[in-house]
């Protein structure tokens, strides 16, 4: 799978205000509702916390992939973020998290939207590459740390 | 209504039409229907029976059972000495062939269902993917099965062949050639090697294997219907009808991935499956039909529209709406291709069946053992997918079968490919079993990363739960756009594929287990949780659920009042 046709400069936020694991997600979302591109961004919100009650995404090595389905967005919409203190997400190993990976997905169209998680989280397995995106001060920065 | 009447009456005039015309030629058409209805049940009720004994007991597929039931119950054996009364035996020979045309008109249908279905379950991606090892090895197997089958024939003192384009020979060199994968497939997933690099090297050739084979057969069929034709064949010529065989096969093929979605659109405005299906089928038929006025064989073509669809999300629902035709048509088949088998004919050529039989065993394992120790793999690796490529099955068959119906081959030489497919079919599990014992079959230095596979165990409270969550999760692998393929094994097996990503599921009683590279493991544990989440969703609705038992006494209360 071909990240670069889903990321672009415009879906990375480096160094996230939000200090509580609800805030992260809130903040994600409205970057991605900037541009329009979700319908119904409360809905989005909403779809993203449902999914976290059930489970927390915080998973380890400070890696957290809040995602949601929800009908109010026509396509995978991406957001990725860091935060260089990191946030408490409940993630499994108890550390905070500092690279948080969002997606939303339309629930009733077919799309490689879990192997798109699955593609970047492959990518984070590598330690050093963790540490270059927490450390990078821009979105070009990151978005070539992904893509290169 | 007047319409109605209108058709009814004129069905019944060509009824009463062809009847007179069949009278006129000596033979009621329904006595003719009388005898095949029961000819037609006896084979479906003894194919399947042998099919389940072979499966059952012999664990080898039913396609075995079914042959031998034919070659029990044809005319060559008990069919003769079956009596009806006024009728004469059950089964006889029509001019040297053992089946009647209403007959073979059934096993015809079945085997372009068969082919059809073969083209839907092929998976191109993969055929694209993995171009590489998979051709190297599929054409591998291919170029020296065919080359040593045809040259045995040549060979072979005393059997009157003396050319290498004799088509008697092409026809020996073509029936080796197909590879049917199945009884392997059963065994990786037993022994958990389908997703290990042998076993991806296997499943990829096979399906070079399935395409190239009848590539081969299509060339074949033209040069041997100009040798029949007393014309002689020259390299020139071979060059045209080579040409004009891969010509039809791409252009056709290209045609059909082109067109396939504009044509499944067009046919998903009857909004019935059912009808879908049906018209589906029939432009498979329709193609057959073309390729075989083409100068091609009819299988061809069913093949070739099965492989155009099976990009569409058509596909699925046809091979689920077709099974159940399938599951019947397709024993009618190789119960008479068994039913075709002369013993008497066999005797005289039976030792260079043995020999043609032995060769095409080593055959398989050098062709496609040496292109892989080539590739990456040790000669333990490099044996295993020599010994996965052995066994031949329903594409022999069929090709057998065309040979003997084409008047190309007599009735020894089909004996001695049915017993090259059914020596082939019977030593390739046990091999394969026993050359799966041991380590890598991967050369050292590339051993690393590749041989990692991964076993997932979910273990659920019980079956029903396990299938649930086995369906939910290859719905949500369709969902991702991923290539979900049932495998035709005893235990519910799915191979799942997408670009050069490669994994299968199985369900074994309570267990759902996936074998994974390890590289891709990070995905199937991501999507098996979100349908683990999923299923408690659902858990806490049935809760929410009126209380089953007031339920149950809400629809029990009125029955005695």
């Amino acid at each position: 799978m071909n990240l670069k046709k889903v990321l672009s400069k415009d879906s990375i936020l480096p160094d996230l205000k939000a200090e509580t694991k609800n805030a992260v997600i809130e903040e994600l979302v409205d970057f991605l509702a900037q541009n329009g591109s979700i319908g119904d961004p409360a809905a989005a919100l909403q779809a993203v916390m449902n999914r976290e009650a059930k489970m927390s995404t915080g998973m380890q090595n400070g890696i957290a992939i809040p995602h949601g389905k929800t009908d109010t967005v026509n396509q995978l919409l991406v957001a990725i973020a860091t935060k260089k203190g990191g946030v408490d997400f409940d993630a499994m190993d108890g550390q905070p998290c500092n690279i948080f990976i969002l997606t939303l997905s339309p629930e009733h169209r077919a799309g490689p939207h879990i192997q798109f998680l699955a593609e970047i989280s492959k990518l984070l397995g590598n330690v050093h590459l963790r540490e270059k995106l927490v450390a990078a001060g821009s979105a070009d920065e990151i978005l070539n740390l992904l893509t290169a | 209504m007047d319409a109605t009447n209108a058709v009814i009456q004129a069905t019944h005039q060509t009824a009463e039409a062809v009847a007179h015309a069949a009278e006129g030629s000596g033979q009621g058409i329904t006595h003719m229907m009388m005898l095949l209805v029961i000819q037609l049940a006896v084979i479906i009720i003894v194919a399947k029976i042998g099919g389940y004994l072979a499966q059952r007991f012999l664990k080898m597929p039913s396609v075995l059972g079914e042959l031998i039931s034919g070659m029990i119950i044809g005319p060559y054996a008990l069919g003769a000495k079956i009596i009806l009364p006024d009728f004469g035996p059950l089964f006889v020979e029509h001019a040297g062939f053992a089946a009647s045309a209403e007959l073979y008109g059934i096993a015809t249908l079945a085997s372009i269902i068969l082919l059809f279905l073969a083209g839907l379950e092929t998976d191109l991606a993969a055929f694209l993917r993995y171009s590489v090892v998979g051709s190297v090895v599929g054409l591998g197997g291919l170029l020296t099965a065919f080359i040593i089958g045809d040259l045995t024939a040549v060979l072979w003192p005393g059997n009157g062949i003396e050319s290498f384009m004799d088509p008697v020979a092409l026809f020996l060199g073509v029936i080796s050639v197909a590879t049917s994968v199945g009884i392997t497939a059963r065994i990786l997933a037993e022994k958990r090697k389908m997703a290990s690099p042998e076993g991806v090297t296997i499943l990829a050739g096979a399906v070079f294997d399935d395409v190239f084979g009848i590539v081969a057969l299509a060339i074949v069929m033209g040069m041997a219907k100009v040798s029949l034709g007393g014309g002689e064949v020259n390299w020139g010529e071979i060059g045209i009808i080579a040409a004009k065989a891969i010509g039809f096969f791409v252009v056709v093929t290209a045609l059909g991935l082109i067109f396939a979605r504009k044509i499944t659109s067009a046919i998903k405005q009857f909004k019935s499956k059912e009808i879908m299906v049906s018209i589906c089928f029939g432009l498979a038929m329709l193609l057959a039909g073309l390729a075989e006025m083409a100068g091609l064989a009819m299988i061809i073509g069913a093949y070739i529209m099965g492989l155009a669809l099976s990009r569409t999300d058509l596909a699925h629902e046809i091979e689920e709406n077709l099974e159940g035709v399938y599951n019947i048509l397709v024993p009618i088949f190789f119960c008479v291709m068994g039913m075709m088998v002369d013993f008497s004919a066999m005797k005289p050529v039976l030792a260079f069946g043995a020999v043609y039989s032995l060769l095409a065993i080593f055959a398989k394992v050098l062709g496609c053992g040496i292109p892989a120790w080539a590739m990456r793999f040790n000669v333990r690796g490099s044996l295993r997918i020599g010994l996965g490529m052995l066994p031949r099955g329903e594409v022999a068959l069929i090709v057998a079968g065309i040979g003997l119906a084409a008047g190309i081959i007599d009735q020894g030489i089909f004996g001695i490919a049915i017993m090259m497919t059914v020596i082939t079919t019977i030593l390739a599990p046990p091999l394969l079993v026993k050359s799966f014992e041991g380590g890598s079959g991967l050369r050292k230095e590339i051993a690393g990363g590749f041989e990692n596979t991964e076993s997932i165990d979910l273990e659920f409270p019980s079956r029903d739960i396990t299938e649930f969550l086995l369906n939910r999760f290859v719905r949500a692998l369709r969902n991702e756009e991923f290539y979900v393929n049932r495998l035709h094994t005893e235990q519910l097996t799915y191979q799942v594929r997408k670009d050069d990503i490669m994994f299968v599921l199985i369900e074994d009683d309570h267990i759902l287990r996936i074998n994974t590279p390890i590289e891709h493991q990070q995905l199937v544990r991501l999507m098996l949780t979100e349908e683990l989440l999923s299923l408690s969703d659902l858990l806490e609705a049935t809760q929410k659920m009126e209380d089953l038992q007031s339920m149950g006494s809400g629809l029990l209360a009125g029955m005695f009042s």
